[in-house]
């Protein structure tokens, strides 16, 4: 029972690491608090949470298993 | 005739000039064409705090922005009548003044060529799932901040 998350740019800089695995947390908005609990730099960092790679705005049930992406401001081009 | 299967859109490191220059010669063949417009987009030597930019790495969330890329490629078919499409994006390291981004749209007049590559380039821009890390001459870097 796990999710498997993937951070990006200053993201994965914050965070040491570009993907991984943690144990099962069952909606977006705990594993967020989680994860700034264990990162307090991400409080002031800009990022949207895309799950299963579709961009979600509010908080969603997770399911074991999920693809959880912090995605800061897109700068490609 | 319009294209509108999955293509490939992410190149490693630069778009030369000989791949866009092929790629226009590709279409010779394609006579009911009558216009083509393309967007280049070259890395900018910014200055930021008084160090120069000397080259971007891109990265993405590649699986996200095929899935993304392939709906804006749709999108832009369905509003334009476009004969055909062409997009490509950097990644890993392009050194200022050379090209990473490269989109091509071509029609019979050139009102819907014009028109679909602004909007295909307003549209990656804002969407795309990518990230350039500006790096400068000392090797430090700061992540880029996209001006949309």
């Amino acid at each position: 029972m796990e999710l498997e998350i993937l951070t990006f740019g200053q993201i994965s800089d914050i965070i040491g690491k570009s993907t991984f695995k943690i144990s099962y947390i069952n909606n977006t908005q705990d594993l967020i608090e989680n994860l700034t609990n264990e990162f307090p730099e991400l409080k002031n960092t800009r990022y949207i949470v895309a799950v299963n790679k579709h961009i979600v705005h509010q908080n969603i049930q997770l399911n074991p298993g999920d693809v959880v992406a912090l995605l800061p401001p897109f700068s490609g081009g | 005739m319009s294209e509108k299967k999955v293509k490939k859109v992410f190149v490693d490191g630069p778009i030369s000039a000989q791949f866009i220059a092929d790629s226009i010669s590709k279409h010779s063949t394609k006579k009911e064409i009558g216009a083509h417009s393309i967007f280049l987009g070259q890395i900018r030597n910014d200055v930021i705090d008084n160090k120069e930019v000397a080259a971007i790495e891109y990265t993405s969330y590649e699986e996200m922005a095929n899935e993304k890329f392939y709906e804006i490629r749709e999108e832009a078919f369905s509003l334009y009548s476009l004969t055909c499409m062409h997009i490509y994006h950097s990644l890993g390291l392009v050194k200022t003044g050379e090209i990473s981004l490269f989109v091509f749209t071509s029609s019979v007049h050139r009102d819907d060529a014009i028109k679909a590559c602004e909007y295909i380039v307003n549209r990656i821009k804002k969407e795309a799932p990518v990230w350039g890390k500006e790096i400068f001459d000392n090797n430090e870097y700061i992540w880029k901040k996209s001006e949309v």
